[in-house]
């Protein structure tokens, strides 16, 4: 493999793995909280994807009940992100309000969880394409404004180029991580978010509101997924309402290789697995989908805590 | 009476397909253990019966042993499932809760892209004219019900024998079932074993009864569903699989009126059962009988190997 | 025991099958897609054909002044629920013949029922390779293979003779796009041109960095893809973007107007290989009826999908004719039974003027399709809708 292809690589893994990350980190925050997987996460990717479609360029297609449809107005596309990113977080909240509180409300099985998660994911899945079919939608070329499409250098005589639309991705990802970790690190919400998370019987002691804090969880946990959605569909189309299941599974894979309920752990875990499939030749290209689940498998066998995660004892 | 099965065998025998594959989920579950491998184990029955059954290399054996092919073909399923399921489960069952999981995910994962990308399995097509037992799609209720009458009586034995006292000791505490002397480690491999040669059988069966086999049997979706049917139905005895299975199997086909919205009040039903339900419906039937049990699965923690 | 249960499972099947019962009026006639499910992408656009098909066909006056109608049962995206929607159309809605399914994979699964119970099966977009093999009573008009590749090569060293390199890139995990791409490779050969490097990708796969680059590197002067919309059209996309200037070749698989917001105004000057041409032959007046319809509801031109289940419901609908011609009765006075086997040997015989050209389906079941197309993709000044501007 030569520079120029090493460099390529580097810089295509790392921009996907950007977006594993932010979108793992909505996993993992939910998972630190509750210790449960929160399957609709994929379809709050999808979703967040057709809300910040819908509200940047507002045009439906010729399936579903919307068929033929157009919003009069339309936001600019940074704005429409921010939008559509929040009403996916709102949505969040819902699933949280009457999927998952019934649940603890009533102390039932954890495992539970997972089947209502997955209830809402077949929801909201099939309410999208009920509603605007199951067609393609794509973003115009100038949602990021007038920029050329792609920067290429060459090293050592090998063309290395990057998409405008990735370098912008991965700013876009990097400052939403410098702000999620801003606000996990060094806030009060933040410390009081992971005394919840450490013990919620201890915290709710300490005078902290347990449920508002899962609820603000579950509203962060949609707005990453839903940004994630949205940033992936500018850069490949939004390729019908099960875009997300892919994500989902492989979010799965991103957080237990950086450590369950780590966020630290979900961004680097989503930098490893991006980088790996980046380095996939071609050739195996049809393997790649089994390299971040290879991963899932070694890692729970061999560092089950995951890379960044804290070895704990069991409890008795 | 002809007439309805006519319009419903396929969906009647399918309903029992289905409760088969939730009680393969059941069995680890029984022992505490949250495997979702069912799927995989079940694409590989599929596989070996399809690839048995179609390719030129078996033409003897087709030619010679006749109907009897078909047995075999279960039997072959069963070994490869077990084998696999030790070699998987040994290493995989140290983890617990939703590490073990998501082990098992991964697994069934790896195997639909190996069979997606190997030229035995047919690629992305698949395997098909895969050779009948039957005409008509009832006629598979011959296969799929003595196989569904087994497996109960088999796991309502197992309820009460010694190994059924350990699986449930294990799935209390397994600390303390460790303490009490139990080989936890076994009994775990055991109920997966037992989960894995089951849906393996399924898949042997479900080859011929769908015609023809490929990578799309077998997801993670379907490991979800499982989990479902199970959790549904009841995961403290063998009928809540049954329950479970049959009626959520069901539901999409009992909306198909509903037409385009069918499956998001499918989900809603998801939803709603698991609120409502969180015994799941065989628990639920049991709290007016006496002598029930309580207490819910741990969500686990990740675990060392001690 | 087995075979007594056997036994009789097939009493209980065979009186069932004993009720004789004539077939309902307006026609039905089935058709089983996947609306719902990933596989909807597709469905969806095969759902429009058959709706067009069956408003066009019965202001046209039905089957001799009968009226048909359409019967859909979703599919879903597996096998099972193609089973299932075969099973309520064939015994419930007493269809007399089904369009669908939408995959080749749930074809395998669901046309051996049908073939069974002798009901007649029409694929709108079953290109693998067996389907018309599963029985006397499956058919297609979905061409197999890309016999049209070799036109599309040919087309694009016509306008620029001075072509030497080329490379070739497929969807490895797609039957039909893995065999396209074989006659692709045969056909450059054949001409004299070098294979520069072939490169492989995923029909799910969104970013194409790694081939592009390759591509690039090999400096070629023409690249074939054969791929579907979403993979194709960002592959199209990123090799632009990137700065290939060469020709571009798109298979079969991107004749579908769902790439041009995908690739959007870097669509412009592809080559597609065509099974369905809308500008393919302007005095085809059924094709142009097509057109007309959708244009006015949805403002471009149909897809392949669409124009082939709308060619699926035209052969039905003129096999029944000729059926009410052989037997000398209407539809409606004949056994539902009788009806399907005799509807099963009208599809095959005669040919039928379709929107896809004028083609016939052998007694195998195997369409016979006259022209393949060749089309140059011209897109709109605002670089989000598109025409494909026939060239052969």
């Amino acid at each position: 493999m030569g520079t120029a292809q090493l460099i390529q690589n580097l810089l295509n893994g790392i921009s996907i793995g950007s977006v594993y990350a932010i979108f793992a980190l909505g996993y993992t925050l939910v998972f630190s909280i509750l210790g449960i997987i929160n399957f609709a996460h994929g379809a709050i990717f999808t979703l967040g994807a057709y809300l910040t479609y819908a509200l940047a360029v507002g045009q439906f297609g010729i399936n579903g009940l919307l068929s033929g449809m157009s919003l009069e107005r339309q936001l600019p596309f940074a704005l429409a992100l921010l939008v559509g990113s929040v009403l996916a977080g709102a949505i969040g909240v819902l699933v949280e309000r009457f999927a998952f509180r019934p649940l603890r409300n009533r102390g039932a099985d954890p495992l539970l969880a997972l089947v209502s998660s997955l209830g809402v994911a077949l929801v909201i899945v099939n309410a999208i394409q009920y509603l605007v079919g199951a067609e393609i939608y794509t973003f115009p070329a100038g949602v990021y404004g007038e920029l050329p499409p792609a920067l290429m250098f060459q090293v050592s005589g090998h063309p290395v180029v990057i998409r405008t639309v990735q370098a912008i991705i991965f700013a876009v990802c990097l400052l939403i991580l410098a702000v999620v970790g801003y606000l996990v690190r060094f806030t009060k919400f933040g410390k009081a978010l992971r005394a919840v998370a450490e013990n919620p019987a201890t915290a709710s002691l300490l005078g902290i509101s347990v449920d508002r804090f899962i609820l603000v969880t579950f509203f962060m946990s949609g707005f990453l997924g839903g940004t994630a959605g949205a940033l992936v569909g500018t850069s490949f189309g939004v390729a019908g309402p099960y875009f997300g299941v892919t994500y989902g599974l492989k979010g799965l894979a991103v957080i237990v290789l950086g450590g369950l309920g780590s966020i630290p752990g979900a961004v680097l875990g989503g930098v490893v697995i991006g980088l790996s499939e980046a380095f996939v030749p071609a050739d195996y290209g049809a393997y790649k989908e089994a390299v971040a689940f290879a991963f899932l498998f070694i890692v729970l066998l061999f560092r089950p805590q995951g890379i960044l995660g804290r070895k704990q004892l069991q409890k008795v | 009476m002809g007439h309805f099965l006519d319009n419903n065998g396929f969906l009647l025998v399918t309903l029992v397909q289905q409760a088969l594959l939730a009680m393969s989920l059941y069995f680890p579950l029984a022992a505490g253990q949250l495997s979702l491998a069912s799927p995989g184990f079940y694409a590989l029955g599929g596989y070996i019966a399809a690839i048995v059954g179609t390719l030129d290399y078996f033409a003897p054996w087709r030619a010679s042993l006749g109907w009897l092919v078909f047995p075999l073909e279960w039997l072959l399923a069963a070994a490869a499932s077990a084998l696999l399921a030790l070699l998987v489960g040994i290493p995989a069952l140290r983890l617990r809760g939703i590490y073990l999981a998501l082990a098992t995910i991964a697994f069934v994962e790896i195997l639909r892209v190996l069979s997606l990308n190997l030229e035995i399995t047919g690629g992305a097509i698949g395997i098909f004219g895969v050779p009948q037992l039957f005409e008509s799609r009832w006629g598979y209720i011959a296969v799929f019900g003595p196989l569904l009458v087994c497996t109960l009586v088999f796991g309502h034995r197992l309820e009460r024998s010694r190994v059924g006292r350990a699986f449930r000791a294990i799935r209390e505490d397994e600390l303390a079932a460790d303490a009490m002397g139990i080989n936890t480690t076994r009994y775990k491999v055991l109920a997966f074993v037992i989960g894995a040669v089951l849906a393996g059988v399924v898949g042997a069966m479900s080859a011929p009864f769908l015609n023809t086999w490929n990578a799309r049997q077998g997801t993670f979706d379907a490991s979800i569903a499982y989990l479902a049917y199970v959790l549904i139905g009841g995961s403290r005895s063998i009928w809540g699989p049954l329950f479970g299975g049959m009626l959520l199997a069901a539901l999409p086909e009992v909306l198909r009126p509903l037409k385009d919205s069918r499956l998001i009040i499918n989900g809603l039903v998801l939803v709603f059962a698991s609120i409502y339900l969180p015994q799941g419906i065989s628990g639920t039937l049991a709290r007016f009988s006496p002598g029930k049990r309580k207490g819910a699965l741990p969500a686990g923690e990740p675990q060392e190997d001690a | 025991m087995k075979r007594a249960a056997l036994l009789i499972v097939n009493c209980l099947l065979f009186a069932g099958a004993a009720h004789a019962e004539t077939v309902a009026t307006p026609i039905p006639i089935g058709i089983a897609l996947a609306q719902t499910s990933n596989v909807a992408l597709l469905g969806e656009e095969e759902v429009v054909g058959a709706k067009i098909a069956e408003k066009y066909f019965n202001a046209q006056g039905g089957v001799n002044g009968t009226q048909v109608k359409l019967v859909f049962q979703d599919t879903g995206g597996d096998e099972a629920g193609a089973i299932n929607a075969f099973s309520n159309l064939i015994n419930r809605d007493k269809v007399v013949g089904i369009v669908g399914p939408t995959l080749s994979q749930q074809a395998f699964s669901a046309d051996p029922v049908a073939n069974r119970l002798k009901v007649p099966v029409i694929g709108p977009s079953n290109t693998a390779k067996g389907i018309p093999q599963i029985g006397e009573y499956v058919g297609r008009v979905s061409a197999p293979v890309a016999i049209v590749a070799p036109y599309a090569v040919k087309e694009a060293l016509a306008e620029n003779p001075r072509i030497k390199t080329v490379a070739v890139l497929y969807a490895q995990n797609d039957a039909f796009n893995t065999s396209e791409s074989k006659t692709f490779q045969e056909t450059v050969v054949q001409r004299g041109l070098k294979i520069a490097t072939v490169q492989k990708f995923m029909t799910t796969d969104t970013d194409f960095t790694t081939q592009v680059t390759a591509v690039l590197a090999a400096n070629v002067d023409l690249a074939i893809i054969s791929g579907l919309s979403a993979d194709g059209g960002n592959l199209v996309k990123q090799l632009r973007q990137l700065g290939y200037k060469g020709a571009i070749i798109g298979g079969n698989g991107l004749n579908t107007a769902n790439i041009f917001p995908v690739c959007g105004k870097y669509c412009e000057g592809i080559l597609i290989a065509q099974a369905y041409s809308p500008g393919g032959d302007p005095k085809n007046a059924i094709n142009n009826a097509l057109i007309k319809e959708y244009r006015a509801t949805y403002k471009k031109d149909p897809p392949q999908f669409t124009a082939q289940t709308f060619a699926a419901v035209q052969v039905m609908v003129e096999a029944l004719k000729k059926v009410e011609a052989v037997t000398k009765s209407k539809i409606g006075k004949l056994d539902l039974g009788k009806a399907r086997e005799e509807l099963n040997k009208a599809i095959r015989t005669g040919s039928y003027l379709t929107p896809l050209g004028k083609i016939n389906l052998n007694q195998g079941g195997e369409i016979h399709q006259e022209t393949f197309y060749v089309a140059r993709i011209k897109m709109d000044a605002n670089g989000k809708t598109g025409k494909y501007i026939y060239v052969k």
